[in-house]
């Protein structure tokens, strides 16, 4: 199919039928008001790495960002429009990590699960790109529509850090877009991307974590093996029995009451 | 009436350092739980006893729990009217309901010691005084609360599996210190809390579970080893109250376990393993920082007094306090 | 039904797992997705050969940490920004002093008296509403637009985790976090500002401890009432030419003892109330960034400064409101604000300070800023003083020292008056915004108590002790 083609497709389909419908009752649930949004944008990353910037530079509200983590306490919501098409942008609190019990994990972890976002960008910060490919990893083993929003860019170069995007898309399996926030830089080619996974024209492949131990793929694949039996249509099997085996009780509940069963792609 | 005053203020102040446990506690006090708690005790012992294949009398149970005889039988009088125990021939057996009720009270136990480690900063010794307490006074919902907050965990902080809300519990795991071979390496992974003192001679050796053992022998009672390559030696009790074995994930280290606060700025070390006394959250943001084994570390900052040290992992900085950079071992690079 | 059982299958099975699999699972998984970033990111990034990277920052680092620069050079960043502070604050205060309290309120007054509004409602809204706030905005508002855009920098910067590294082992001795430093510091320009700022701390009991002991920090609210009194009481005891450094002195001496204060209560409460509290202790030093001034000066503005002038403006409104009332209600022709200080005198002498103290302490709840003000109304209403003031419940300050002296000793106000008022500023209850602050971030009603009532016991037995010590003495 041209992209001309499947521009057309998308236009006789009712409006929304890409953006998947059927996540407005949970997102209601998450505290989102819908009512005038085509879309859904979360946008995650580790303290301190500019995501509020970001935020800030797509809805033109003004949060103050600093040098500390924990900046981003409740989560905040803003607004864009972008080729006619309305996005609402939540910013998840800044994380480290998606897998320990703290509040805001749990507030991160369960929107980009349950509240299915159209849409997860993540900031990362350029100079640390390592420890800031931990969240990304594991985002990437909940959804596949990420983009990596490579920001600080003119630090890493000031500081003789280069990074290839191309190769690190390919390896991610996701697009990646260098951006200096603070300036604006890149943040065109971030809402074309952005636009882009959340119609459709764009499908990313993300990598799925790979463990060199033996019995922990052994475990997993057993579970999943269990999980599919019941929810066949999971997009995100192996991220559940790894959240099982960590005894994760929102995950635990969603099982037994079935509402698992609704996650799709 | 200035007296008067002084006096208000020093008790209104002392109230507000009291623990809040310790004023409960003396409301709790009048309410006498006594029978209830006695009658859980005797079940959970029973049920520790039959584990190991001892026969089970009113004796057994009243030195063990150090009550009177008598007031002893009367409670287990009542578990029987309870249906929860029989008696054949003096000695007692618990029925399936009683069981049901003696591995519930010993997931309350196992939970809350559990909790303690991972969001209190109570001292390990004092985890099971607590629990013995709290563990009549949980309900089942409040107890689910507590799984769920501290991630539904299976092993207590001394390596005993909790029975899962449904009353399972997996056969007893590992072997006694004392059976190793010589040279056979393994894993602590569980120390008998029970008898006391027992238990707080192991933890002042510096032995914790998770802690590596390299086995030399038996020589004159005294059990020789080196716990994480470092020279220790336990009386025989001590060492049957331990127990070993390699879980699935563990990974065995060959070689020397260096202190990452042994580092001096400029060194640099691959970390080797982070000790299971670093616990809970502590422990969980450390690791999400990119301290985890493997990773290249190097000393980079001192601060003004030594203490903490800045390290840099992962193309970023992280400040760790010496009694944390303590537990965490590296082999040096 | 199958279904059903199917998924409790799942869990069962997952629990059996976890048993056999030990407690690794999660060291394990960190292992793994770390080993995947690293295998990713060798391949993506590629550091210059010619410089290795951050050797600027390892440079600055070096400095700034050092045994013999480290601490002087904070002191003297810490200097710069409070004597920027506080001199950088007189001028625009007293301009705006001028315009809102000086110019806007009687020509207020004028407008509404002109629009045949009763006499009591033109009172109530004005002499009390609207001249609280206008006292509160024009106290508060220069310092704060001053000191938070300065200490934003120092953050944006990245300093300022730099020192709560290199303080840390002091605040570990008292069981708290090394960032407690930064909340403290920013507690001196406002508490409530201070308190929000405890959200870089994310160990919880030493989030805690700093939130309980922020009000140990003499906010600015509490300089002004702090100099005045040192002036007055303190610096009359000393030949004139050493006046100033002496009272000046006395000011120090309460700041710091508020800081010592704040050491005790925090190792105090980590040895009683917070004992079981979970500690964890982590601290990035992140990357230096060049600082955005405009963008700082915007957002700090914005943020913090509004922010928390906002909230003490809607607290210092039904503040003026009461005010006004207490002083103009008579009953039995004595108003309810004499009422009130004839009740609390007797009380109020056994700990050195009078009736008038503990009322001002009460009604100026919303604001440190108004307790002088309210103290000197209530002084010459109460007195029945026709020489001074601009009637009951309308709040006002002097230019001249010697007329404020003459008010204080026809209050009958001793020196132990003075060093209590001293005493009990530093250690009273945090201002309302700053208790409600406490609330909104601890989300407690047992910590917000805590920090309200711990504070005023300290500073009543403190007092109460100053007081026998003083009695002894004379």
């Amino acid at each position: 199919m041209s992209f001309q083609e499947q521009k057309l497709s998308n236009n006789i389909q009712p409006d929304c039928a890409n953006c998947p419908i059927h996540n407005i009752g949970n997102l209601k649930k998450l505290g989102i008001n819908m009512d005038d949004f085509d879309f859904v944008v979360a946008l995650a990353g580790n303290p301190n790495t500019g995501k509020s910037t970001v935020f800030n530079y797509l809805t033109g509200l003004r949060q103050h960002t600093g040098n500390w983590p924990g900046k981003t306490v409740t989560r905040a919501e803003g607004g864009f429009e972008y080729h006619n098409k309305k996005f609402k942008i939540v910013d998840l609190p800044g994380t480290y990590s998606l897998l320990s019990t703290s509040v805001d994990e749990e507030v991160a972890r369960d929107f980009i699960l349950f509240g299915q976002p159209d849409v997860t960008v993540i900031v990362a910060d350029a100079t640390r790109l390592e420890r800031n490919l931990n969240l990304t990893l594991q985002i990437l083993e909940i959804t596949d529509r990420v983009i990596l929003c490579l920001n600080l860019i003119d630090e890493a170069q000031r500081n003789g850090i280069t990074i290839n995007e191309r190769i690190l898309a390919k390896e991610l399996g996701i697009p990646v877009i260098p951006t200096v926030a603070r300036s604006g830089r890149g943040i065109d080619d971030l809402l074309k991307m952005i636009y882009d996974i959340a119609i459709g024209n764009f499908k990313t492949k993300p990598i799925k974590l790979k463990s060199n131990s033996e019995e922990l793929n052994k475990a997993i694949d057993e579970i999943v093996g269990l999980i599919s039996v019941e929810f066949p249509n999971l997009p995100n099997k192996r991220w559940v029995a790894l959240r099982l085996l960590e005894g994760d009780q929102s995950i635990i509940n969603s099982i037994l009451n079935g509402e698992l069963g609704n996650i799709k792609i | 009436m200035s007296l008067f005053i002084y006096l208000v203020l020093i008790f209104i102040a002392s109230i507000l350092f009291l623990k809040r446990k310790q004023i409960v506690f003396l409301f709790k006090k009048i309410k006498n739980e006594d029978d209830k708690i006695l009658q859980e005790d005797i079940l959970k012992n029973i049920y520790q006893l039959q584990k190991q294949n001892t026969i089970c009398k009113t004796e057994t149970i009243s030195t063990r729990l150090n009550e009177d005889k008598v007031k002893v039988q009367n409670s287990i009088n009542k578990l029987q009217k309870l249906n929860f125990v029989n008696t054949v021939d003096e000695e007692i057996h618990l029925t399936e309901s009683g069981k049901t009720y003696a591995l519930k009270i010993i997931r309350f136990h196992r939970l809350y010691e559990k909790f303690l480690a991972d969001k209190t900063n109570l001292n390990e010794k004092t985890w099971h005084k607590v629990a013995d307490e709290i563990e009549h006074k949980l309900n089942q919902e409040d107890a689910e609360k507590i799984a769920a907050q501290i991630g539904n965990p299976v092993y207590d902080p001394h390596g005993d599996p909790i029975p899962s809300s449904s009353g399972e519990l997996p056969e007893k795991i590992g072997i006694s210190l004392s059976e190793m071979k010589h040279n056979e390496i393994s894993v602590v992974l569980h120390i008998e809390d029970e008898p006391h003192n027992i238990y707080e001679n192991i933890v002042n050796k510096g032995i914790y579970k998770g802690i590596q053992i390299r086995f030399l022998g038996i020589f004159n009672n005294e059990v020789s080893f080196y716990a994480n390559e470092k020279l220790c030696s336990l009386s025989l009790d001590e060492a049957n109250n331990i127990q070993v074995g390699i879980p699935k994930l563990e990974k065995i280290h060959l070689g020397e376990f260096k202190k990452l606060s042994s580092l001096s700025v400029g060194e640099k070390g691959k970390i080797i393993g982070i000790a299971k006394s670093l616990r809970g959250q502590q422990r969980r943001r450390i690791m999400d920082l990119g301290i985890v084994p493997g990773t290249i570390i190097e000393a980079e900052l001192e601060s003004i007094s030594g203490d903490p040290v800045a390290y840099r992992v992962r193309g970023t900085t992280i400040a760790l306090r010496k009694n944390q950079a303590e537990k965490i071992y590296i082999e040096k690079i | 039904m199958d279904s059903k059982s199917n998924r409790e299958k799942i869990i069962s099975e997952a629990n059996r797992l976890r048993w056999e699999l030990g407690e690794n699972l999660y060291d394990t998984l960190m292992e793994t997705i770390y080993n995947n970033a690293s295998e990713i990111a060798n391949k993506a990034v590629t550091y210059s050969d010619k410089k290795s990277p951050f050797s600027f920052d390892r440079t600055l680092d070096k400095i700034l940490t050092s045994k013999y620069f480290g601490i002087p050079i904070m002191l003297m960043m810490l200097a710069f920004v409070f004597w920027l502070t506080i001199v950088g604050a007189n001028y625009p205060s007293s301009i705006l002093a001028s315009f809102l309290i000086d110019f806007l309120h009687p020509e207020l007054k004028n407008i509404f008296l002109s629009f045949n509004i009763p006499n009591w409602l033109v009172g109530l809204l004005i002499d009390g509403g609207y001249l609280s706030c206008a006292w509160v905005v024009s106290v508060m508002l220069p310092p704060m637009a001053i000191f938070f855009p300065l200490f934003t920098l120092l953050e944006d910067f990245g300093y300022l985790p730099r020192v709560a590294f290199n303080l840390d082992a002091i605040y570990k001795k008292a069981g708290a976090h090394g960032k407690q430093a930064l909340t403290m510091a920013m507690g001196f320009g406002c508490n409530a500002a201070g308190i929000i700022s405890t959200r870089i701390i994310d160990s919880p009991r030493e989030r805690l401890i700093a939130i309980i002991t922020n009000n140990f920090s003499l906010c600015n609210g509490r300089w002004p009432t702090q100099i005045l009194i040192a002036t007055v009481f303190i610096g009359s005891l000393v030949p004139a030419y050493l006046a100033g450094f002496i009272s000046a002195l006395a000011v120090i001496f309460i700041a710091v003892l508020g800081i010592i204060m704040s050491f005790i209560v925090s190792w105090a409460l980590t040895k009683t109330l917070l004992k079981g509290e979970i500690s964890a202790f982590s601290l990035e030093l992140p990357p230096y960034r060049p600082p955005r001034i405009l963008q700082t000066l915007y957002t700090s503005l914005i943020d913090r400064t509004i922010f928390v002038l906002w909230r003490a403006i809607v607290f210092s409104f039904p503040a003026g409101l009461v005010i006004w009332l207490i002083s103009n209600i008579t009953i039995d022709g004595i108003s309810l604000a004499n009422h009130f200080i004839n009740f609390f005198n007797p009380v109020a002498l056994i700990f050195g300070l009078n009736g008038v103290i503990f009322l001002a302490y009460i009604i100026a709840i919303p604001a440190n800023e108004l307790v002088l003000p309210t103290i000197l109304m209530l002084t010459v209403s109460h007195l029945g003083l026709n020489d001074f003031g601009a009637g009951s419940g309308v709040l006002f300050e002097l230019e001249s020292i010697e007329d404020t002296a003459k008010i204080f000793q026809a209050g009958g106000w001793t020196l132990l008056t003075g060093i209590n008022l001293m005493l009990f500023s530093l250690l009273h209850n945090p201002c309302s915004t700053t208790i409600f602050t406490i609330y909104k971030e601890t989300k407690s009603w047992k910590w917000t108590l805590v920090s309200t009532f711990l504070p005023i016991i300290l500073g009543l037995l403190v007092t109460f002790i100053v007081t026998k010590i003083y009695y002894l003495v004379h």
